[in-house]
């Protein structure tokens, strides 16, 4: 007892403001719809303050309201999507659908069992997903960087499931790609 | 024969690994993706690779130093005092 949640709306731009900017600005990639979301989240919590009841902490409730402000930016920007050419994986895949020479992935020689702490991947990371299309980009961040499931991104993405997985797909061949060739520099 | 109904391309295998992490292959898909990659070390570092950096991605945040400008936090801290002002 004695440990109730409760809000302090005077310090939420002061406490809150840049860590809840860079977890956006990291899944919608541009910071003039990132400051838009972080604004359009106290402004919403600030209005819903009197149904907080203080089950969740003050910290963890604001980033319930501003994932929700991220999945609303990817379900208006999916409005105007090209839905996935066909060609794509080509640049990748030979005739016969085999790996090409140069695209054929190399050892990294790092240990894939270990949590990556090097702040370069996550900016090369971070290059890397700007080069995708915006549909792949939002497929990518909701999927791996939101967890959410692949039905329920179909549904806010109004995209079939077989468009999912061919986007999916690319994703990771461009991805995994970009990575190699600038962060372990093959 | 034999070999045709077991052999899937790389394009195929690539794209199979992502159905499989989400538990959407079935049984004869999963075997066939096993078997190519016994024979293939690019779709198997693929598959390897790729689990590798979607398993970290979401910790991105952590490992940037970007801020929003003071002037933005100003502004949203008067466009609070404007919302305070019409609820009160």
């Amino acid at each position: 007892m004695g440990l109730e949640n409760k809000l302090e709306p005077d310090n939420w731009v002061d406490n809150y403001s840049d860590e809840l900017y860079r977890y956006t600005v990291t899944r919608v990639t541009d910071s003039g719809f990132a400051e838009d979301i972080v604004q359009e989240t106290f402004l919403s919590a600030w209005r819903a303050k009197v149904t907080y009841k203080g089950e969740a902490s003050e910290k963890n409730w604001l980033y319930a309201i501003c994932k929700n402000k991220i999945i609303d930016h990817f379900r208006k920007h999916s409005k105007n999507i090209v839905k996935p050419s066909r060609a794509e994986e080509d640049i990748y895949f030979d005739k016969v659908e085999h790996w090409r020479d140069e695209t054929t992935p190399n050892e990294w020689g790092i240990n894939y069992g270990q949590p990556i702490e090097t702040k370069e991947f996550y900016s090369i990371l971070e290059l890397c997903k700007k080069k995708l299309n915006n549909i792949q980009q939002s497929v990518f961040v909701m999927k791996y960087m939101e967890g959410i499931e692949a039905e329920n991104i179909c549904k806010v993405l109004e995209i079939t499931p077989s468009n999912y997985w061919v986007i999916i797909h690319r994703c990771k061949l461009h991805l995994r790609s970009c990575l190699e060739i600038n962060w372990i520099n093959i | 024969m034999l070999k045709k109904l077991f052999e899937i391309s790389c394009k195929r295998a690539t794209f199979l690994a992502s159905k499989k992490e989400a538990g959407k292959t079935s049984f004869f898909e999963n075997f066939k993706l096993k078997l190519h990659y016994k024979i293939c070390d690019g779709c198997r570092l693929f598959d390897k690779q790729t689990s590798h950096i979607c398993k970290n991605a979401k910790h991105t945040h952590n490992h940037t130093d970007v801020a929003m400008t003071s002037e933005k936090k100003q502004k949203i801290k008067d466009m609070i005092n404007t919302v305070r002002i019409i609820f009160l």
